[in-house]
């Protein structure tokens, strides 16, 4: 089932929280809403699954205009928070949706026990039917959020911030158990994110959001390596700006100033200046991460900061020290030419 | 020994303290006047003790007072809990104002309310001279002890489920909603079990308190013997024929009854909230 968002703005009285906002999910995949918070990715969210109404614009199940009634919408939604019931065992949690459809729809007993532990299998844990959400970890809270939502066989999964109030071991862990979960079920799902990590690792398709607005879409290598805006490359991962300053002989522009983005990796660290206009820096902290090597670095000139990761075997043969003055220039520039913002 | 060996082990010290405290207090308060009630029960003999507490008048008041008390608190279970929902869910001119009236029974002095309810619904009263014609007499009834009742045990069940509700997520009903739930569906399987607890509390609350008023009842009553004489009345008549061996025969009796109420209702409270960890 894909959806297709199409021309939605939400205002909430002065606030404009989305401001025209086109994206399609194709059916099937697994797309993440990336976005700091109160860019209006969880909004969205809930516009989708029919739980507020755009002020315009309309969403599409299937090329189909979406039910006004979060009822009818089939849609499954899972909170940040898990919501589930709290005086309900994880068994009739999970029930729920099959037992309060109306009687001619509703299946037998039977078919909603073997459903449900179906389902309890699915998210491994089937031992724990009898238990109340309080004696579960967060993990196997949201983990039954998870079945409640898919036992009604949603036309499409809607998650807001699945892991955001789990422990950073156990979010790893489920973010990686949710990935594999979506390639064994195939059900279109979109889930929102502040964590550009946890996009970046889960996701089919990344959609990133600033201030109520599309930035990109794309896979994740694609907003990684080719990021559309300024606010995408810093969004994704530490980022070194280099700001154009006018060389002698041209024409200072006052309205437009390029900066310069380049990440950590793509910058060259050398003891000799080769000449190409390479900055002189000094080393201010060597940070060994493992595989890389991070340097923190003072520009010379202006005193600004910048980061470097080299691999480790090069680090091993030039040995920087701090306190040391190096050159560094960007392999793989990529400039912008923005409005001049104070 | 288990106790003060894990006493030790607490972070915050006091244990011991606070324990000796809670102990002392309530005996004094409690546990010892309760007891000098029942020591001067035991003069009378156990014929006598019988004979008192088994009189027609005696049996008559306990069943009007705890029926009329537990009327009164399922009448406030079922309305605190509305109130409490209103006042919670929706935000409506003069709602401050509103909130305040609820604690008003607490505030106002009992003879002040019986006599203003007895005014009123008497049978040239306010409210009393439209439901008399309809053949509902309130003042001086068994139904008039009830309405006092329910005036002055509401905000209990107001004041112990606002806070439940309030703390009730959104979300809950979202996430019902989403799984097809109906708006019924979601207020009986979802909304009530989790206010339950609450309600219960507050039910328990103001029956205790309807079992154990006497000021407002006593002006609205009538206080018939028989039809419209509620216990405390009972025992202070034979207070003051100087019988203070029957009087606390029967306030032994009544205290026994409402301790077996509240304990069943405790439990009651207990199963209720089994999914709390």
């Amino acid at each position: 089932m894909s959806i297709e968002v199409s021309g939605v703005s939400k205002q909430f009285g002065a606030f404009t929280a989305l401001q025209d906002i086109s994206l399609t999910v194709p059916s099937g995949e697994l797309v993440a809403l990336l976005g700091p918070s109160g860019c209006g990715k969880t909004t969205l969210l809930r516009i989708i699954a029919g739980l507020e109404s755009p002020d315009r614009g309309e969403i599409l199940f299937n090329g189909e205009n979406a039910h006004d009634d979060v009822r009818e919408r089939q849609v499954g939604f899972v909170f940040q928070h898990y919501a589930l019931f709290r005086h309900m065992t994880v068994f009739d949690n999970v029930a729920f949706g099959l037992t309060v459809r109306p009687r001619k729809e509703r299946p037998s007993k039977g078919a909603i026990r073997e459903r449900v532990h179906e389902l309890l299998k699915l998210i491994q844990l089937e031992g724990i039917a009898d238990r109340y959400p309080a004696q579960l970890s967060g993990g196997q809270r949201q983990r039954v959020a998870l079945a409640r939502a898919l036992a009604v066989e949603p036309k499409v999964l809607l998650l807001d911030e699945p892991f955001g109030a789990l422990d950073a071991k156990v979010r790893i862990e489920l973010r990686r158990w949710l990935r594999r979960l979506h390639d064994e079920i195939h059900v279109t799902s979109v889930f929102v994110t502040h964590d550009q990590e946890e996009a970046l690792e889960v996701a089919d398709r990344i959609v990133v959001m600033n201030k109520g607005k599309v930035e990109q879409q794309g896979t994740p290598d694609e907003v990684y390596s080719r990021p559309a805006s300024p606010f995408v490359y810093s969004f994704l991962g530490t980022v070194n700006m280099f700001h154009a300053r006018p060389q002698a002989g041209q024409t200072a522009s006052t309205e437009h100033h390029s900066v310069g983005y380049a990440r950590p990796h793509e910058i060259d660290v050398s003891r000799q200046d080769p000449g190409n206009g390479a900055i002189a820096v000094t080393v201010s902290r060597v940070l060994p991460l493992g595989a890389i090597v991070r340097l923190e670095l003072a520009r010379v000139d202006t005193g600004g900061l910048m980061e470097a990761e080299i691999p480790r075997e090069k680090h091993e043969e030039l040995w920087f020290t701090t306190g040391e003055q190096v050159y560094v220039s960007p392999k793989n520039l990529v400039v912008f030419v923005e409005d001049y913002q104070i | 020994m288990s106790i003060t060996k894990s006493a030790h082990n607490r972070v915050l010290p006091g244990f011991g303290l606070t324990l000796g405290y809670t102990i002392f207090y309530l005996s004094v308060i409690v546990l010892i006047p309760l007891s000098a009630l029942f020591f001067k029960t035991a003069t009378l003999s156990w014929g006598d003790f019988v004979a008192t507490v088994i009189s027609p008048r005696v049996i008559a008041s306990f069943r009007l007072t705890f029926g009329a008390a537990i009327a009164a608190a399922v009448a406030n279970a079922v309305f605190g809990t509305l109130v409490a929902w209103v006042l919670v869910r929706y935000r409506f001119p003069g709602k401050k104002l509103a909130d305040a009236l609820v604690d008003l029974p607490f505030a106002l002095p009992t003879a002040v309310a019986g006599i203003t309810l007895a005014t009123v619904y008497s049978s040239n009263g306010w409210l009393g001279k439209y439901l008399e014609p309809l053949g509902i007499k309130v003042a001086f009834t068994p139904l008039g002890i009830t309405v006092a009742m329910v005036f002055i045990g509401l905000p209990f069940v107001v004041r112990t489920v606002q806070p439940v509700l309030e703390e009730l997520e959104p979300e809950l009903e979202e996430a019902a909603a989403c799984l097809g739930a109906n708006r019924w569906q979601t207020i009986r399987r979802v909304l009530l079990p989790s206010i339950t607890p609450a309600v219960i509390t507050g039910f328990a609350l103001a029956f205790a308190r309807g079992v154990g008023e006497y000021g407002s009842i006593i002006f609205i009553a009538g206080n018939m013997p028989m039809k419209s004489e509620i216990t405390p009345l009972l025992i202070i008549t034979k207070l003051e024929q100087y019988d203070y061996a029957g009087a606390t025969a029967i306030a032994s009796v009544m205290l026994v009854i409402s301790f077996v109420m509240l304990l069943v209702i405790n439990i009651l409270q207990k199963w209720s909230r089994r999914y709390a960890a």
